[in-house]
């Protein structure tokens, strides 16, 4: 009986006392901080490795203990990073019909070397029938003016053919190459061992029709075969990377470029799959002349593929020869990269920690470590922030102001890579007169929309690239609100209101659904919003939500909507093909609302091959004003992301760009606040760092 | 008896599979993809994608997908579609805080249920008895993320000290004890909120059944005996009410290893109701399979189990 009366009595009280001696040591534990940050994060990292993650969890650890051959400066331009240094040229190949007509027209050019520097030439070889250009800048104009100098005639055109067979692409050209000898293959690329592309001498359309009679010879189910560009020459861009010398793996392993080639080898393969693949796709092949250099040759100038070398680089040493099973158990939850931090333990769903990296190459950090932990409950990650249990803590905007408020705080604001919109299906003919969309956006009043909705954080956004970046457009003004504007705009397009208050043409009620996905209320109040201010001209619009899944998969990459609420994030990249270019308006692509301007079309495909910075930001400039006039969104607003930490957690002493070290307190870049990360210190540490010599702020 | 168990195995093995066939349609017929990346990257292509859907059989007929799947979860070979590990290493990596956050849930809801429910009985109608039935019913009725967010508000708020995850990261602990006393209090919160349900209705049912008891003719036998209170209440009232815990032991072993997304959540404790909660949010096929089948495995086990307990203790019940 006395051990009954203990479990019923005894344990209770047992448990209390363990209970409150636990809370009493809660109480008491030290507040003073290891060297160390911090950071709360939402997610769960998927893998850590930067090839393979797509997630923003998996990311933010990657990006600081990998590295890439180039990396954003705080002003988010692309600056050497583990390539010293890296340097643009352009191979132009000319195919004639024999050597002699080479050989005469090397003469040519020869003989007018006096232009050379103008044309960026630097050299002109002959071999065989080909005429090699070897010019200094890439692009096409240079190549096209001596292509029309040369004369078209005895040059040779080029075809691209594009096959898509499913699988075993380079058997079957290998044996179609057997099979046709005559015919003149002259580059070749493989997407996966699914697709090839081939450029050949002669008719495309005839060789098109030959090699697609010998692959349904073989059978192929869902056989495609297209010819592409007819093209007067092959101009092939070229970049060269020289790697800093001396950098060292974190296992202490030397870095080379073995380790490029076998990133480039990994992002392509199909047994890695990397969803980074695409970035690489015009890559024709990547060569390591010696350790520290690497060579890559493009099919076609493309400049944005520049910024692809941001990717970080993975470690050949390592995983060399390992399936990929072995690396997502190994090597993905225990990853060796080049940067600044080494990565030292995850506990799953609770934390990942990283320790500085003594031999980094840029400088070793001052903290001792980086903590990630998860915290999944926004709730739980402001708590965790008030009781110091992370560092930081990235503000919703109703809060913003209480934090700037308070004394024990400083606040990082700034816009965020993104914009928000309301996009019309251009495909429905409502949408199809530009003065209704025009009095849709004087209609929409977007600073109100600001105030409430982000509660004053954020800015009116003017197109298609957010103000930080520096191909930004900042001379386009926003569409002002002005509802009188908007109605002249909607009469003068024959909508007259009719009975019930709603505008009527041709019998047809100008009304349409307006939807958003569920789970974000912002976008909800969005549509509230423009229902409601076009409710005030005389539209009708009834708003509908669905769930994220259904609402991706049934409206939008079915494009079947009539209007819809959506924001785009921006990379640092100034390539808007996939987004506005009207070759992109099918089912899965990704032109949603099917905005189609030729104009535009050609501007986004020059800019694509352009190298020169001054041109690229006049046509990216031209390219954002032209789609901000033409409306096919009406372009709401760019959030600002706000983050907040306690004030004087930490300061910055990095090298003085004079030498020395200056010392500031936190602050805001365009690339963030924590940009400068490698160099934050806590100032109960000081000592431990370098005396400031170059007294700042 | 030794017949009934085989024939309740098998019948089990046999809803087993029905279950895991139905929870798999209802898996992969939701909509949405595993894709790791958004819907809406514009850098994916094509190959990129059918590469994808190649490695994980999502370019394969559906009940091919089936059997693929329960063949690589009964190899250990069937792989997350977002991390690319197995997922039994990925619930097994997740067991020991799940199981010490469930065990220690379980004691206290058992403890305290057995505590209020013997403490009710016997003063059963009288105000002790109706605050604590009141309470009880107030703690089935409050929904858990509204209380724990109290909670962890409130202690936040008016002593500042840390209670997520599983300790105070980023302090220097003085001693071991300290340390332990530090993942007790880390423990503790959690474990007593994801008990309050289980202490209202162990202790409910514990009442009623004790009531009952009492009112037994032998009860009266043993008091006309004259016997101590005590002695009839502990040695002979309780052991005749507790009945319905043996009935609550079929939900103990799926409630082992079951999770809970709301506390853990609010918490940031690492157990296996986020893994499955993440797992339904970033439809990762494999690991909800292997979930789902773990679970119903353990809920018609533990039935058995509860049946075969009732049998043990109460004689009267006869398996057939």
């Amino acid at each position: 009986m006395r051990f009954v009366k203990f479990l019923i009595y005894g344990v209770p009280l047992l448990l209390v006392l363990l209970f409150a001696g636990a809370f009493w040591n809660a109480t008491q534990l030290s507040t003073s901080r290891k060297n160390e940050m911090i950071i709360g994060s939402i997610g769960e990292p998927t893998k850590i490795n930067p090839i393979l993650s797509t997630d923003s969890a998996a990311s933010e650890v990657a990006s600081l203990l990998f590295e890439g051959l180039l990396r954003y400066s705080s002003d988010l331009e692309l600056e050497p990073a583990l390539a010293k240094e890296f340097s643009l040229s352009q191979t132009t190949t000319f195919f004639f019909a024999s050597p002699e007509s080479a050989l005469a027209a090397r003469e040519i050019l020869l003989g007018l070397r006096d232009r050379w520097a103008e044309w960026t030439l630097r050299d002109v070889a002959a071999e065989g029938r080909e005429l090699r250009l070897d010019l200094t800048q890439p692009g096409l104009d240079t190549s096209i003016l001596i292509a029309d100098l040369l004369g078209i005639e005895p040059i040779t055109s080029i075809a691209q053919i594009r096959a898509e067979v499913g699988d075993k692409a380079r058997e079957l050209l290998a044996a179609f190459r057997a099979a046709h000898p005559e015919i003149d293959v002259v580059r070749e690329w493989f997407d996966y061992d699914a697709v090839f592309e081939v450029s050949v001498l002669g008719d495309g359309a005839s060789i098109a029709k030959t090699l697609k009679t010998f692959l349904k010879e073989q059978k192929i189910e869902n056989l495609v075969v297209t010819a592409l560009d007819k093209q007067d020459f092959l101009a092939e861009p070229v970049v060269r990377f020289v790697l800093r010398d001396g950098v060292l793996w974190q296992d202490g392993v030397a870095f080379s470029s073995r380790d490029v080639a076998f990133t480039f080898w990994a992002l392509t393969d199909a047994s890695i799959g990397s969803p980074r693949k695409p970035d690489f796709d015009l890559i024709q092949s990547l060569e390591t002349p010696t350790p520290l250099e690497v060579v890559v040759t493009y099919r076609k100038p493309f400049s944005p593929a520049l910024a692809s070398w941001t990717m970080s680089i993975i470690p050949a040493h390592i995983l060399e020869g390992k399936p990929i099973a072995w690396w997502d158990e190994f090597f993905h939850r225990n990853p060796v990269g080049l940067g600044p931090f080494k990565f030292v333990e995850w506990k799953t769903n609770e934390y990942i920690r990283l320790e500085r990296n003594p031999i980094y190459y840029d400088g070793a950090p001052w903290l001792d470590a980086i903590v990630f932990r998860t915290l999944p409950d926004p709730i739980a990650n402001r708590l965790a922030f008030e009781t110091r249990q992370v560092d930081y803590w990235n503000v919703d905007p109703w809060a913003v102001k209480a934090f700037q408020e308070d004394a024990r705080f400083d606040v990082f604001s700034a816009p965020a890579k993104q914009y928000n919109w309301v996009g019309w299906n251009l495909r429905l003919p409502i949408f199809q007169d530009l003065r209704v969309r025009q009095a849709f956006a004087h209609a929409v009043n977007v600073p109100e929309m600001i105030k409430y909705v982000l509660y004053g954080n954020g800015v009116q956004s003017t197109g298609i690239f957010p103000p930080m970046y520096w191909f930004a457009n900042s001379d386009v003004e926003p569409i002002p609100y002005d509802p009188d504007r908007a109605r002249a705009l909607l009469d003068e397009a024959g909508w007259e209101v009719g009975s019930d208050g709603i505008r009527v043409k041709d019998g047809e009620r100008l009304s349409f659904k307006l939807i958003t996905n569920q789970g974000n209320e912002t976008r909800k109040d969005i549509a509230t919003l423009v229902q409601d201010n076009l409710k005030g001209i005389g539209v009708e619009v009834e708003v509908e939500i669905y769930e994220w899944a259904v609402f991706i998969s049934r409206f939008v990459m079915k494009q079947e909507f009539e209007s819809l609420v959506l924001a785009w994030t921006t990379p640092p990249d100034y390539d808007a093909f996939q987004v506005w270019h009207s070759s992109q308006t099918n089912p899965d692509q990704l032109n949603l609302v099917g905005y189609n301007n030729p104009k535009v079309d050609r501007m986004i495909e020059q800019l694509r091959q352009e190298y020169d910075r001054d041109k690229i930001i006049e046509m990216a400039g031209e390219i954002q004003r032209t789609i901000y006039d033409d409306q096919p969104f009406l372009f709401l607003y760019v959030p600002d992301s706000t983050s907040v930490i306690w004030k004087d957690s930490f300061r910055i002493r990095r090298p003085a760009p004079d030498g020395g070290w200056m010392d500031t307190p936190v602050e805001m870049t365009k690339a963030g606040w924590s940009y400068y990360l490698q160099w934050f210190y806590r100032p109960e540490y000081a000592d431990k760092l370098p005396p400031v010599e170059v007294p700042q702020s | 008896m030794t017949s009934f168990i085989i024939r309740r195995l098998l019948i089990t093995l046999v809803l087993v599979f029905f279950i895991s066939i139905v929870s798999f349609f209802i898996i992969t017929l939701t909509p949405g993809s595993p894709y790791p990346w958004g819907e809406l990257d514009p850098k994916i292509s094509q190959t990129v994608k059918d590469n994808f859907r190649k490695q994980f059989h999502l370019d394969e007929p559906i009940w091919k997908q089936y059997y693929l799947n329960m063949r690589g979860l009964f190899s250990g070979d069937l792989r997350s579609v977002k991390d690319g590990r197995p997922v039994l290493e990925r619930i097994g990596e997740r067991l020991p805080a799940t199981l010490a956050l469930n065990v220690c849930a379980i004691v206290i809801s058992l403890s305290f249920g057995l505590l209020i429910g013997v403490y009710s009985a016997r003063n059963a109608g009288r105000w002790p008895d109706v605050t604590l039935s009141v309470l009880s019913f107030a703690m089935l009725a409050l929904p858990s993320f509204w209380v724990s967010y109290l909670v962890v508000i409130g202690i936040t708020d008016w002593f500042g000290t840390p209670l997520l995850g599983t300790s105070s990261y980023g302090t220097v602990f003085p001693n071991a004890a300290s340390q332990f006393l530090d993942y007790a209090w880390h423990l503790a919160l959690p474990a007593s909120l994801l008990a309050l349900g289980g202490i209202a209705a162990q202790s409910r049912y514990i009442r009623a059944s004790m009531i009952e008891t009492l009112n037994e003719d032998y009860i009266r036998t043993a008091r006309a005996k004259g016997l101590d209170e005590e002695t009839v209440s502990y040695k002979h009232a309780l052991r005749n009410s507790i009945r319905p815990l043996i009935t609550g032991i079929g939900g103990l072993l799926p409630a082992l290893i079951g999770g809970s997304i709301i506390i853990e959540s609010i918490f940031a404790y690492p157990g296996i109701g986020r893994l499955g909660y993440q797992a339904v949010l970033e439809r990762d096929y494999p690991t909800l399979i292997a979930l789902n089948f773990i679970t119903a495995a353990l809920v018609l086990l533990g039935n058995l189990l509860a049946d075969i307990l009732y049998a043990a203790v109460d004689p009267r019940v006869r398996l057939e």
